[in-house]
């Protein structure tokens, strides 16, 4: 009974959305060399193309916090390393994130960890291969068996997007086969299942 | 350049709204647009279109800078209300279905006209000296214009459209909207009344949430004579309520509606919905809060004891919540998860955490980290209704790792080949 529904915008447009966050394992993280801005907007999220054709602003990790430095004096910020079955994310946190800087600086490692956090690819200079850290928003203790939930939630997206790769192809997968030609995701196949195959039972 | 042609047809869209102007002058200011100020001729036309409209009060007619105008003679065909398009003139038969005050001594009268295919608000000038329309009547009206007012279309009534009542006896039976499919504008509903909230105003004689099997919408009447209240828990027609729009949330208003009341029951949807993933975000404004203890109030208050309409109040009521993210990788989903929920999924009972706020030197927020501690990052299941984008969480529980799934998803990994 609307006078004209062809006209009005849909219901929820222009509201904004939390961008979600992507799970990836660091295998496939450490290969991304391309990021992006939707929009002109200088609030626009940026976002790193993962190889497997899906763009991801924030992601969710859950690994071990082996190491944990300070740097810096004026700017002082903490580094860290966190491992996943697959490999080592760059995580860090700066006085940009005094929240995120002081929950790091409270874990003594070794420890499991939740991060959410936002990725972005880093070049010290251009000779230097590109490094992919991660800018921790927030941090947390957890046990084991989260560990153990998000590979398998990890594992479970990475294939959806392996699968998805090779059907329809959305304008990130195109992307995604342009920006690394050299890289086949069925590789990521095989990183999930190894990643999960380390999961005892 | 014969201009003869456009001028004739600029004069015969007014000649149809019932206005008489000189041919010869529009001919002489199209020469004038076109000639001296080497203005395209379409945007000649209708700029002058335009100029007369406002010289005889009367919206300018809508039609492109380029569109075809010489098709259309006026433009006023007959339409469906539905059918309306704002800056188009139309023809339609309609009953009038609500009469509101006018709110401005222009306006003569203004409500809302209905067809069995919609309904649109009108409004009727005082300039236009047209004859007074009755609620419940049926009428032709000829030669009025579309456009668009706040947003929401609008039916306007000048000097040039003709009223016709219609005599013979039409009925005219309207058909309830989904909620879920509202649109801004005019709409009708099949709802239950689900939940009566606070008037918020002091002209506001009633608000709260109308549900049916499709979703909830919220409601309010404002303050009038003769205006009554809706009755908790009952199912109501509600036909002719204005669908506002805010914030991109709709909401009904109800004061020009048609209400009627009926014995049927509604199963009220609500949104149930059950969400899994992981929190991603505890928000500022989670763990322990007070809560403003004038009745019927509730509000959480600052840290100075303020509530925003009662003030200062020393003697406020705790209460825990969590106002956070559930995200599972595709999409992150704003929950508030309540008390008694709170307490299971923390382990952190409202009595700890008040001894906590009371002697921790940190106070309320030795509460907030604590609580962030025991549930960041960890996989959770929540239940609860889904308002306005956000889940109010009523039940929720911690995921168990899955064996089963485990082996799926190696079965899944390993099985594809590679």
């Amino acid at each position: 009974m609307s006078t004209n529904a062809t006209d009005m915008p849909a219901r929820r447009e222009g509201q904004f959305e939390r961008e979600p966050a992507r799970r990836v394992f660091a295998a496939e993280l450490r290969e991304c060399r391309y990021q992006f801005k939707d929009g002109e907007d200088e609030k626009s999220p940026t976002f790193v193309l993962l190889p497997s054709g899906e763009r991801s602003n924030r992601i969710f990790i859950v690994g071990t916090l082996t190491e944990k430095t300070r740097q810096g004096e004026q700017n002082m910020f903490y580094r860290g390393r966190v491992v996943d079955p697959t490999g080592t994310f760059f995580v860090m946190a700066g006085s940009y994130q005094p929240e995120a800087m002081q929950q790091l600086a409270k874990i003594e490692p070794p420890q499991f960890v939740a991060v959410i956090g936002k990725a972005s690819i880093y070049q010290k200079d251009p000779a230097s291969a590109p490094l992919v850290s991660v800018r921790v928003e927030s941090i947390n203790v957890v046990d084991k068996e989260t560990r153990d939930q998000w590979v398998l939630d990890t594992a479970k997206h990475t294939l959806d997007r392996v699968d998805a790769f090779t059907k329809e192809p959305t304008p990130d997968i195109l992307k995604a086969k342009e920006q690394y030609p050299t890289i086949d995701p069925s590789l990521f196949r095989k990183i999930a299942y190894d990643a999960l195959a380390q999961i005892k039972m | 350049m014969d201009y003869s042609e456009a001028a004739n047809r600029i004069s015969r869209k007014f000649a149809s709204g019932g206005e008489t102007p000189d041919v010869k002058k529009i001919e002489g200011k199209l020469k004038r647009l076109v000639d001296e100020f080497g203005v395209q001729p379409s945007e000649a036309e209708r700029s002058v279109t335009n100029e007369l409209a406002k010289e005889f009060n009367l919206p300018a007619p809508g039609f492109g800078t380029t569109a075809g105008s010489t098709g259309k003679n006026g433009g006023t065909e007959e339409k469906k209300i539905a059918e309306g398009v704002p800056g188009e003139w139309v023809t339609i038969e309609g009953k009038i279905v609500a009469l509101a005050a006018p709110a401005s001594p222009s306006i003569a009268q203004s409500g809302i006209i209905a067809d069995e295919s919609g309904a649109i608000r009108f409004v009727v000038w005082a300039k236009s000296n047209a004859p007074a329309m009755a609620d419940g009547s049926w009428y032709r009206i000829e030669s009025a214009v579309v456009d668009e007012y706040k947003g929401v279309a609008n039916l306007k009534i000048h000097s040039g459209t003709t009223i016709k009542e219609i005599t013979e006896d039409r009925s005219l039976i309207p058909t309830p909207t989904p909620i879920k499919d509202l649109r801004p504008g005019i709409g009708g509903i099949r709802a239950k009344f689900v939940q009566e909230w606070d008037a918020s105003h002091e002209r506001m004689l009633q608000s709260g949430l109308l549900g049916d099997e499709t979703g909830t919408i919220k409601f309010v009447i404002w303050k009038e004579p003769g205006k009554e209240k809706l009755v908790p828990g009952a199912v109501y027609n509600i036909f002719y309520a204005q669908v506002d729009e805010f914030n991109g949330r709709l909401s009904l208003n109800l004061n020009a509606a048609t209400i009627l009341q009926e014995e049927g029951e509604i199963e009220v949807s609500g949104g149930e919905a059950t969400m899994t993933g992981a929190i991603v975000h505890i928000a500022p404004g989670s763990g322990i809060i007070k809560r403003c203890p004038v009745e019927g109030c509730n509000r959480a208050l600052s840290r100075q004891n303020y509530c925003p309409v009662h003030e200062i109040q020393p003697k406020f009521v705790y209460d825990l919540r969590i106002k956070g993210w559930l995200d599972d990788g595709e999409k992150t989903h704003n929950v508030l998860i309540q008390r008694d929920v709170v307490e299971s999924l923390t382990g952190i009972s409202l009595a700890q955490a008040q001894e906590i706020a009371e002697n921790n030197p940190l106070g309320m927020d030795e509460v907030f980290i604590q609580m962030r501690e025991k549930i960041l990052g960890r996989y959770i299941q929540c239940s609860g209704r889904e308002i306005d984008g956000r889940l109010l969480v009523n039940k929720c529980e911690k995921i168990a790792f899955s064996t089963a799934e485990h082996t799926a998803l190696l079965n899944r990994a390993g099985g594809a080949p590679s």
